[in-house]
């Protein structure tokens, strides 16, 4: 019996921290979608939103809450930023100076936050108070059951954005073709910049909530968006549902071996994870979904 | 005045130049078809009207004033639809979607009235009813054709820019199409109409013109053109429309 709660306690976990690659996943995805360019700064998204929190909750001593959404809000703005300055300019250009212009930004925000913040890593408050609930025999921890209830709050939202409004649909027709939405007049450029303050957003989100877990530190984005970007490949590369899945499945593959194998060895199960599906099935979980165009 | 007047048009592809010193114009009302072989230039005139391509020289001008410049989101936002070669459907988007967003260039429109006027275009093209809510790439290339000009009509267009709708169809179904074209321009929508298959496009226009190699080389109404031997040899395949 105890064998099983340790294995609910450990999946529980692995679900928890697969939620955050599931959101940074996202992001990724939905700029991937939008522009075809996979964004190297998406997990730096991730430690700036966690370093907004440190900024206005820890220095300001603003309430939790409106720490909370003020680093949300300060996420949309960065988002339309990041756009205009990194993606913007070299929109016209092939996918290769774009991704080299991400890797440049990821690299220039660290170096800022670490001017700025220098390379101690901060604590972080968790969201609600109480440590957590025993059920049965497993151990929920708040901060955990919020990530799950965060994640699976946004995953629905963002069905139902996407899958629902007339707003969603035009986002989905930029990213499907873009010569063509702006033959029907939608504004493709707000478009995009609507999916960068959507992603960064997410990004940031996923900071704030595993902040509490892994301490905010300069280096917290790469390590998530390695897992998150290895989320999308065994997902199914550019599917949605694909990262979500791929995302929780990292997390609770990650969390298990840890515990049956080898804790040391933690961040390697996701890339050996990653390595297997490479190799037997490249197109991951979902494959592709829009067929290429002839 | 001329709802359409395209002044000693030049439009480049890098250094090849596709287009040289077009100019033509379309009357409100009016049916006009630009005939040509491939390559011949007629999709580049359709996109250098709705703004894909920027004119190295000459003027666009819809309703008197120039959009040249103004680019495509907005062109389309005076009331220019192109249904442009090869149909463009989003592949992930089910039919009605793809309808529904064919008005995006009008604003502040309530999404009942839309799904309304996407029913409407049901009754126009009933043999998509049925795949409303499948994904686009799922319909065979004359769905697709047809999908393709319904939304083209949700923009509420004043002038619709038609490229080759009956490239690829089987004949059946391009006749249908033409019966359809012919029933848009009685609800009095302008139309220019870019066909390979001169026939069928003189059988319903008001008058063409035939672009060769980037110039414009005959103008006149269906009757002239069909009597004129150098075009019935070059388009028209011999035979008698």
């Amino acid at each position: 019996m105890q064998i099983l709660f340790d294995n609910l306690q450990v999946l529980f976990q692995g679900l928890a921290l697969g939620s955050i690659y599931s959101l940074v996943a996202l992001g990724f995805v939905l700029i991937i979608r939008a522009t075809n360019v996979v964004n190297f700064a998406q997990g730096d998204f991730a430690m700036l939103g966690a370093y907004a929190m440190v900024m206005f909750f820890t220095g300001l001593e603003w309430p939790y809450w409106l720490a909370f959404i003020a680093s949300l809000v300060a996420m949309a703005i960065f988002g339309v930023i990041f756009n205009y300055g990194v993606y913007y300019p070299l929109r016209h250009r092939s996918f290769l100076p774009v991704i080299i212009s991400t890797l440049g930004a990821s690299i220039f925000l660290q170096n800022t936050v670490l001017a700025i913040f220098g390379p101690q890593p901060r604590p972080m408050d968790k969201v609600l108070a109480a440590d957590g609930i025993t059920v049965g025999g497993v151990f929920l921890d708040s901060q955990y059951l919020v990530i799950l209830a965060v994640t699976m709050a946004m995953v629905l939202f963002t069905y139902v954005f996407f899958e629902h409004t007339l707003l969603g649909k035009k986002l989905q027709a930029t990213s499907q073709d873009k010569d063509m939405a702006r033959l029907l007049g939608i504004p493709v450029a707000l478009m995009i910049s609507i999916t960068f303050i959507y992603s960064a957003v997410l990004g940031g989100l996923a900071g704030v909530l595993v902040g509490p877990i892994l301490f905010v530190s300069i280096g917290m984005g790469s390590i998530i968006a390695l897992k998150a970007f290895a989320a999308t490949i065994i997902g199914g590369f550019g599917d949605v549902t694909g990262a979500i899945v791929g995302g929780l499945l990292l997390g609770v593959i990650e969390s298990l071996a840890a515990y049956h194998i080898s804790v040391p060895y933690k961040d390697a199960y996701a890339f050996l994870a990653l390595f297997i599906f490479l190799l037997i099935r490249p197109s991951g979980i979902f494959g592709e979904k829009v067929s290429e165009k002839a | 005045m001329a709802l359409l007047e395209l002044r000693g048009i030049s439009s480049h592809y890098g250094n090849v130049q596709a287009l040289k010193g077009v100019s033509l114009h379309v009357n409100e009302g009016e049916l006009v078809t630009l005939l040509g072989a491939n390559g011949a230039g007629k999709s580049t005139t359709l996109k250098t009207i709705s703004g894909l391509i920027v004119p190295t020289e000459g003027e666009v001008l819809f309703e008197g004033k120039p959009i040249h410049r103004a680019g495509p989101e907005a062109i389309a936002r005076l009331g220019i639809s192109h249904v442009p070669e090869g149909r463009r459907i989003f592949p992930g988007l089910t039919v009605r979607e793809n309808i529904l967003l064919g008005a995006s260039n009008r604003k502040g429109v309530p999404r009942k009235q839309l799904e309304k006027e996407a029913d409407e275009k049901f009754e126009i093209f009933p043999e998509i009813r049925r795949f409303e809510n499948a994904l686009g790439w799922t319909l065979s290339g004359g769905q697709q054709q047809m999908l393709a000009v319904a939304r083209g009509l949700m923009a509420e267009p004043k002038l619709l820019l038609l490229d080759e709708p009956s490239l690829g169809l089987a004949p059946l179904i391009v006749q249908n199409l033409f019966a359809t074209i012919r029933d848009i321009r009685k609800r009095g929508v302008t139309i220019l109409l870019v066909e390979q298959n001169a026939n069928m496009a003189l059988s319903v226009a008001d008058r063409g013109y035939v672009l060769e190699t980037g110039t414009l080389t005959v103008e006149g109404t269906p009757k002239e053109l069909l009597g004129n031997e150098q075009v019935r040899a070059a388009y028209l395949g011999g035979h008698h429309g």
